[in-house]
């Protein structure tokens, strides 16, 4: 992952009111987590309250897809079977889920027919398909289909919109896109989506080829920080990376983070940034973007100048100087947590700052740990 | 003598007991609130109140999981409170307590070592 991909992604998902992106394995730890943290998101959205139900339970139909087909395959223990990709997303009203998991390629036609019945039935139909496929299961296997994609039909009251994509001999990735209006019930499946599902497909494979795990944008208050720590957790759990580098690389994403929801430009409550982490070559590279008000701007250039050009011995001094400081500064850990970053890091806290109008600046940091 | 003062730990803050009648001291766990000062001043109060007349000997047992940067400037300002107890006569030590190879945690008791007052012991887990 390098700074370009930060820019192409922060283009892409710059309008967004919140995006979540995420390309990894999938436990219920994890997938709980993102439940967790998209229901938060949809609740700090006066627009978006009204779906939370909805969206929740469709949310949790894309996850049974995707761990229902995390197996071990004729015998063959494949340890990148449960790794997929789940996105949420905001966009000028509209509310997307897209999810994509890995499918044996045999089971693909059987796959395709169900979801063509379903995207053949009225919504009368789809309900007597339903009520016949839960009298008796084994209609799935005899020309009817799986309860989840027929209950994905109904709550969202649209057509299946998926897609099949090559992986390798044995896989294809199965792709699926969910979209809900925000204000009234339904998106019409005659209107034109303004965020396609090829879209979300480049995403993914954009996060693939460069190794990014998660991308956030949306409120980084504690809510939203610890859905993100865990999952991140649960990853670095399931790498085995030791016990040291784990808790730096946590100890580094509280700090980040935390800066973000204690310094940034509140607009309208809201403390928002994005976050991206992503690895390479056996390094994490954490990536963050906020607004942060016009008169911090010149003091967080002197500071992050200052420990850019300091050793370790240094760093380690400015920092034990920082917390004998007395006096309890207003904007309270200001300063203290990038030094203590800058000690733990092997590149120099790289930062742009890019002024947006009189009375805010966007900063972006980006450490390699 | 200062009531007993107990904070049950949270996902994000620390479980603390200040028990001046039963000479418990003690600070354990994640520390890594939203707002650090809020959370750490009714501990910084109870100190305040309690070095006024401290215990013949005070030992405080730190055994943290986790905690961020403000934190641990609260931490050392705990540090400084209880500091003021040898001024009365009376003692304090602190024993930091962490787990083998959490470098993190042993640097961070390392380094409050080399800048308090107080005898200060590092003990691994």
């Amino acid at each position: 992952m390098n700074i370009d991909t930060t820019f192409w992604f922060f283009d892409r998902i710059s309008e967004d009111n919140l995006c979540l992106l995420y390309n990894g394995s999938f436990s219920d730890e994890i997938t709980n987590k993102l439940i967790e943290l998209s229901e938060y998101n949809i609740l700090n959205n006066a627009s978006l309250t009204k779906m939370k139900k909805k969206a929740s339970f469709l949310m949790a139909e894309c996850f049974q897809n995707i761990v229902r087909h995390g197996e071990i395959i004729d015998g063959e223990e494949i340890d990148y079977v449960d790794e997929g990709f789940f996105l949420t997303k905001n966009w000028q009203g509209i509310y997307y889920i897209t999810s994509g998991n890995l499918v044996e390629k045999h089971k693909i036609p059987e796959l395709k027919r169900q979801l063509e019945k379903v995207n053949s039935l009225s919504k009368e139909e789809l309900k007597q398909l339903y009520r016949d496929v839960l009298a008796n299961q084994e209609i799935s296997e005899k020309g009817g289909a799986g309860l989840g994609l027929i209950e994905m039909a109904r709550k969202s009251g649209q057509k299946l919109d998926y897609f099949f994509q090559d992986f390798d001999d044995k896989f294809s990735f199965f792709y699926n896109q969910i979209v809900l209006k925000s204000m009234e019930e339904v998106f019409q499946n005659n209107e034109e989506s303004p965020f396609e599902l090829k879209e979300a497909i480049e995403y993914h494979q954009k996060m693939t080829d460069s190794n990014i795990l998660i991308i956030h944008k949306g409120d980084f208050s504690q809510d939203a920080i610890f859905p993100v720590l865990n999952i991140i957790e649960e990853n670095l759990q399931k790498e085995k990376k030791d016990e040291v580098s784990k808790k730096k690389v946590f100890h580094i994403l509280v700090e980040l983070l935390q800066n973000i929801s204690k310094h940034c430009y509140v607009e309208n409550g809201k403390k928002e940034g994005i976050f991206m982490i992503g690895e390479s070559d056996g390094c994490f590279i954490i990536n963050t973007g906020n607004l942060i008000q016009n008169e911090y701007v010149d003091d967080l250039k002197d500071l992050l100048d200052q420990i850019n050009n300091l050793n370790g011995k240094e760093l380690k001094d400015l920092y034990l100087d920082k917390l004998r400081e007395r006096n309890i500064p207003k904007k309270e850990g200001a300063g203290i947590g990038l030094i203590d970053i800058a000690r733990r890091i092997i590149s120099p806290v790289n930062y742009s700052i890019i002024r947006i109008d009189s009375k805010k600046s966007f900063l972006t940091i980006n450490v390699i740990a | 003598m200062p009531t007993k003062l107990e904070i049950k730990s949270t996902r994000d803050t620390p479980y603390i007991i200040f028990d001046a009648e039963n000479n418990q001291f003690e600070i354990k766990g994640n520390s890594l609130p939203e707002n650090t000062n809020n959370f750490f001043e009714p501990v910084l109060n109870w100190i305040d109140n309690y070095i006024k007349s401290p215990n013949k000997s005070t030992h405080l047992i730190c055994d943290f999981e986790y905690f961020n940067s403000s934190s641990a400037k609260m931490i050392y300002n705990i540090f400084l409170e209880l500091e003021k107890i040898k001024e009365s006569g009376n003692a304090i030590k602190i024993t930091w307590h962490y787990t083998n190879g959490d470098d993190l945690i042993e640097e961070k008791g390392l380094e409050y070592k080399s800048i308090i007052n107080v005898p200060f012991e590092l003990i691994q887990k």
